[in-house]
């Protein structure tokens, strides 16, 4: 690469341009017009400055008061899609949560449900991939990530090229099998690898219901359904397990009984899934308590649904039981709590902040119950979320 | 009512109904013998053993209690009857222990049972005495039994649920003694930081919550009514330090005085609480204590060959009896950082603590050298998987000479064993498989064995690792006989191990798989059948359900295998559905720990077998400790049992407070990494695939804003936004975009022509770079004066400018533009 500046150049530009953001950072006006509010929309939804002609366009809806057609007019940018949502979803694939990870079929998928409104409450049980039909990119494959790495590295556009596809096909699931982003290779890779499969639980409670399992603890849940693998007895002091382990595994053992047939398989590196044969990782360190719960297949019960984490709102059109990760994503994605979640999230990522007044909380509300009842679209919640945030 | 049951599979015996009068009147049992001493049998010169049983009771239990310093000194010819101890005839003394023994369950000896209650022992610990008894005679009656455990379940005493204390309805109930005006001020005040939902991190449960009732709802299940100084507020406080604060008028945060207000704050709510009887509406078994059940112990072991045995069962003092039964005993001394665990074994702290054996070490040495192979058998918990190089069980000098050592070494175990085949530590050592995790932070049975074949193994519950010493094939013979057998440290004290061992033993033979396997089944511990009286509710004549019930440590008890049994043969359940048991403890059901709250089964008589029952479930639950098993009385609650209901309104959800309004951040943000690159892309028209754009990209990526937080802005995100700026405008002035981008300025002209008008370079710059009249951008003319100024500094070179002074001023203002605020404000 050709060396364009030296270093003491770039110090002195950067130092230039320092000098405009502490000017720019005393200064705030009085209020936003619709030039203002277009920019800033543009700018938090689509992640670059808009032309004058976006502009110009987002400036007068918003003059006209249709600001949710500027705000979609935004997210007609490719980089909606290929930064905004990016970002939004890539910290949720891997366990050290960061952003720095490529494109995968996990992000890919929650990028194409967002561009296509399609019901985001089938995020955790569809039977949904999308690939790219970009020409050059490598075909999908079950066992690597060479596919979205090509994406990434071209950057490739992603809203024109993803289309949708079966996880029943492409991975080679049974239908009955599939469960949304949670069979994803990538998804299976960070979560499903060694362990015990409670990690796929944890980080979907992290990230689809906003809650880790701190806030989850509960001590009055029975424990029959607590693995044997867990101690009674962590280094010779039952407390411990009464008074913390206990509080965890009490509900979440009962819903990642659920993954119990699933693993990662590191050597082929590909998703593996033993129809109606549990996993031999459920049954490991058996000899940790002896009389603790031995997963004989993957039904699964919400016992969230009692206690104190009733608050998450389960559905009651649904049982609070079942088999497999279909259905107890289905359970968890029909939850007030997954979709408050997800309208927090988009908040945070578009407000730049936590809900912090009485005024955010009540939009937040109000952008949920809008959320649920039009079909779970998604980018509905960013566009209302932006408008909410576009200052005045 | 006694009625006895067979259980299948266990040999049923009765149990010797002898009163033993022995010298319960006699003068001689003022004072106990000292057993230690050097007291030893004379010659044995009466008539010989006339049958081989007799020989088994002369070499395994009557040599060793025939002395004056045990049973000898009263149990003699002539002496106090039964005469079992007489040195004159043995065939008479056999006579008479045969009225005293129980060869088929001899921990159910009546000689057993005598001693362990105080008569005569010999050692300071009664149930040590008792246990080497036991040891006796299960030698003479052949060593190890083929047969499972005898039991007898026996129906326990009638007894009903006590009153208790529950828990007012709401948080001001009692007025001056409610909830809200004791405890709830210091939770408020001391613990909202974290548990209450509006904490920066909030940590369930919310018992500091800002609305008192779900505090209130949140605090119950952490406050103790019947022993206010077991609660969990109080515990974290007083024993685990946990947060305590700078109570009024002290300086300093204290631990002890924070955890007595804490304590007086609970007294003071208890104390306002009227007790009353257990709820009225609950379909209850009766109750009972654990020793109100049938003994389950006496575990069917493998004990041939054992030559040392602690099981700890003292329970105080600083001494652990070697319970073998070999003489010498080999008794080991506590000292340091130990402390006695519930239901037997002695923890080790993490201040470091052993159990050191004396002179009698050597006991080991002696009766292991001949045959060259031993094992060394524990029941251990470590307390954690991180401590290395901590040694459980050694017999050594020091840390640079042993005969044998077991340590952990975080997730595993090693093991030093001293032979021709290695040098005088036992080295080199032999580790189990680091992926194997072998050592887990939960009650374990670990053995290791030797044998000059095989060399080292470890079995770990009961399974052999799979480990293998390349180190075998050696002998004993340099063994050194003056080191000492410790468990928890090394000799030298700094090899301390943290855990709990609850049972240690050391045999001169190398135990198989099969009898290690026998002995982890066997378990550990003592252990009870609790028959919960249920006739009245099924109708059924004498119906129990029964649970196994230990002590699992010093802190809860073990309920297993919930099984409905009649203790009459001929009854008949019919069919008794059982829904919803509970386990209740002290005149109120058990906070947590409720494994058999879902329970759903029905007791038929097709899955009933007489004498066996029907087991209700496959879990086993723990259930928290209170006031000890001597008072811990126990029962058991049933939503449905037969047609007996209970209807079970689960309380309401506590209602999350209102969160409280974080303080006012930033409106603006800045774009992240990705953000920054795409939008200079797009303003610039430079494709982000270009080459040297992705690899400046490449090489500052992690280096650009990760979050958009502006107060995380920092000096280095600022020379990383430069460095991609400048990159971004070098392609776009050398790649030929230029002329589209600068209409009207010429590159290739000296910057005196080229910036005659500087607005041909900055115009464009304003209209992409910045914005067209978006008054939250910077103003034209401040930028305008930036760039002039910038201009006017950089042409002035004179002669001596580069021929390419143009372009590089140009990409310099543009780099000044797009690496600014400007652009990455959001």
């Amino acid at each position: 690469m050709k060396q364009v500046m030296h270093q003491g150049s770039a110090r002195r530009v950067a130092a230039i341009a320092g000098t405009l953001l502490l000017a720019l950072q005393s200064w705030t006006p009085s209020s936003a017009g619709p030039r203002e509010q277009a920019r800033r929309i543009h700018d938090r939804l689509a992640g670059v400055p808009p032309t004058d002609a976006v502009l110009t366009q987002m400036a007068s809806d918003i003059s006209g008061g249709q600001a949710d057609a500027a705000a979609q007019l935004a997210m007609n940018n490719k980089n909606f899609y290929n930064v905004t949502l990016k970002n939004f979803v890539a910290p949720w694939t891997n366990r050290d949560r960061t952003v720095f990870v490529p494109l995968n079929d996990y992000t890919a998928t929650v990028i194409g449900m967002v561009r296509d409104d399609v019901d985001f409450s089938t995020l955790l049980s569809a039977d949904l991939l999308y690939v790219s039909n970009a020409s050059g990119a490598p075909a999908y494959s079950a066992s690597n990530n060479d596919h979205y790495q090509y994406l990434d590295d071209n950057n490739v556009d992603l809203k024109a090229t993803l289309q949708p596809a079966t996880q029943s096909g492409l991975l080679g699931l049974p239908v009955a099998a599939t469960a949304g982003i949670m069979t994803t290779h990538a998804a299976a890779q960070a979560f499903f690898i060694n362990g015990t499969n409670r990690a796929m639980f944890r980080f979907t409670m992290i990230n689809h219901m906003c809650r880790d399992l701190e806030q989850l603890q509960d001590s009055s849940l029975p424990p029959d359904r607590i693995r044997q693998d867990v101690s009674r007895s962590p280094g010779g002091d039952s407390r411990v397990f009464l008074n913390s382990c206990i509080t965890c595994h009490a509900g979440m053992d009962p819903l990642a009984q659920s993954f119990a047939y699933y693993n990662f398989d590191s050597t082929t590196n590909t998703l593996q899934y033993t129809d109606s044969t549990v996993q031999p990782k459920y049954l490991i360190n058996s000899d940790n308590f002896k009389t603790g719960y031995v997963t004989t297949d993957d039904h699964w019960d919400n016992r969230y649904r009692q206690g104190a984490n009733q608050v998450l709102g389960f559905d009651g059109a649904l049982t609070g039981s079942g088999s497999g990760a279909k259905t107890m994503g289905q359970e968890l994605a029909h939850s007030d709590g997954f979709a408050q979640c997800q309208v927090e999230k988009v908040f945070r990522a578009v407000c730049l902040r936590d809900p912090g007044n009485a005024a955010d909380r009540a939009s937040v509300q109000t952008i949920k119950t809008k959320f649920k009842t039009t079909g779970y679209k998604m980018k509905q919640v960013f566009a209302d979320a932006a408008i909410y945030c576009m200052g005045n | 009512m006694n009625r006895m049951l067979r259980i299948p599979h266990l040999l049923l015996i009765g149990l010797a109904a002898l009163a033993l009068n022995a010298c319960s009147g006699g003068a001689a049992t003022t004072s106990n013998p000292n057993g230690n001493g050097a007291v030893t049998a004379a010659s044995y010169i009466g008539p010989a053993p006339s049958t081989a049983d007799v020989q088994a009771f002369k070499i395994n239990l009557w040599q060793n209690i025939n002395t004056p310093n045990r049973c000898g000194n009263c149990h003699k010819a002539g002496g106090q009857s039964p005469m079992f101890a007489r040195s004159d005839d043995v065939n008479l003394a056999y006579n008479d222990a045969l009225t005293v023994v129980n060869l088929s369950q001899p921990d159910q000896s009546t000689m057993v049972l005598k001693v362990a209650g105080g008569h005569n022992c010999w050692l300071s610990s009664a149930q040590s005495c008792a246990d080497i008894l036991t040891t006796w005679i299960k030698n003479w009656a052949g060593g190890v039994s083929s047969g499972g455990t005898q039991i007898q379940l026996q129906a326990p005493v009638v007894k009903d649920v006590g009153s208790t204390k529950t828990f007012p309805a709401t948080a001001t109930d009692n007025g001056a003694a409610s909830f809200s005006t004791t405890i709830y001020p210091l939770l408020s005040q001391f613990c909202s930081r974290c548990h209450s939902a509006n904490a920066t991190t909030p940590q369930t449960p919310y018992f500091a919550s800002s609305d008192v009732n779900e505090a209130y709802a949140n605090a119950q299940a952490k406050i103790n009514l019947d022993t206010p100084d077991l609660s969990r507020f109080y515990v974290r406080l007083h024993d685990e330090s946990h947060n305590c604060w700078i109570p009024q008028g002290a300086t300093a945060v204290s631990c002890p005085q924070s955890s007595a207000i804490m304590l007086a704050a609970i007294q003071a709510f208890v104390d306002g609480i009227v007790p009353t009887q257990v709820d009225p509406s609950l379909q209850l078994s009766k109750a009972l204590t654990l020793y109100d059940g049938t003994v389950a112990s006496g575990g069917n072991r493998y004990d041939t060959g054992i030559i040392a045995k602690w099981q700890f069962k003292e329970g105080a003092g600083s001494v652990a009896d070697d319970t073998s039964g070999v003489d010498p005993a080999l008794n080991l001394n506590l000292s340091g950082d130990t402390s006695w665990v519930g239901g037997w074994g002695v923890a080790f702290g993490p201040n470091g603590g052993e159990a050191r054996g004396g002179a009698a070490s050597s006991k080991l040495y002696n009766m292991i050298k001949g045959g060259g192979e031993f094992s060394v058998e524990l029941w251990a918990a470590p307390a954690n998987v991180t401590q290395e190089d901590s040694y459980m069980a050694s017999y050594s000098g020091g840390t640079a000479a042993r005969n044998f050592t077991m340590g952990q070494h975080a997730y595993q175990y090693e093991m030093f064993a001293r032979s021709s085949a290695t040098d005088a530590n036992g080295a080199p050592a032999l580790l189990t498989s680091d992926v194997d995790r072998d050592a887990q932070a939960s009650l374990q049975h670990v053995v290791l064995t030797y044998d000059p074949v095989n060399g080292r193994r470890l079995y770990v519950n009961g399974n052999y690792t799979g480990d293998m010493d390349a180190e075998k094939g050696g002998s004993v013979g340099n063994w050194d006989d003056t080191f000492v057998f410790l468990l928890g440290n090394e000799t030298s004290g700094n090899r301390k191990w943290q855990g709990t061992i609850r049972f240690a033993a050391v045999y001169n033979k190398a135990l198989t798989q099969e009898q290690i396997q026998q002995n982890f089944a066997a378990g550990v511990g003592e252990r009870y059948f609790l028959l919960f009286d249920v006739s009245a509710l099924t109708g059924v004549s004498q119906a129990y359900v029964m649970f196994e019930v230990s002590r699992y440590d010093s802190y809860s008890y073990l309920f297993n295998k919930p099984t409905f049994i009649s203790l009459d043969p001929a009854a008949k359940p019919g069919s008794i559905a059982i829904k919803g048991m509970r386990i209740g403890v002290n005149g109120s059901e058990a906070a947590v720990g409720q494994a058999y709250a879902p329970l759903d089964t029905t007791v038929t008589d097709a899955n009933y077998t007489a004498g066996v029952g029907q087991k209700l479930s496959a879990v086993g639950t723990i259930i928290a400790l209170q006031k000890g098993p001597d008072s811990d009385l126990f029962f058991l609650s049933f939503d449905q049992i037969g047609s007996a209901m209970h209807v079970r309104t689960p309380p309401a959800a506590p209602q999350p407070a209102t969160p409280a309004d974080k303080p006012e951040s930033s409106q603006l943000g800045v774009r992240v990494f990705s953000e920054i690159n795409a939008s200079l892309s797009e303003v610039t028209g430079v494709s982000m695939n270009d080459a040297n754009v992705k690899a400046t990209y490449a090489l500052v990526e992690q280096q650009l804003p990760s979050v958009p937080t502006i107060e995380s802005f920092v000096a280095s995100h600022q020379v990383g936004v430069a460095q991609l700026a400048i990159q971004y405008c070098d392609s776009l002035v050398e790649g030929g975009q230029a002329a589209s981008f600068f209409p009207g300025l010429n590159l290739s002209a000296a910057p005196a022509t080229a910036f005659a008008d500087t607005s041909a370079l900055i115009d464009p710059l304003l209209a992409k770079g910045v914005g067209v009249n978006v008054t939250t951008q910077p103003a034209d003319a401040d930028v305008r004066a930036e760039l002039n100024s910038l201009v006017t500094k950089l042409e002035s070179c004179g002669s001596s400018c580069a021929a390419d002074r143009t372009k590089t001023i140009t990409k310099a203002a543009c780099a000044t533009v797009l690496g600014s605020g400007a652009l990455l404000i959001k």
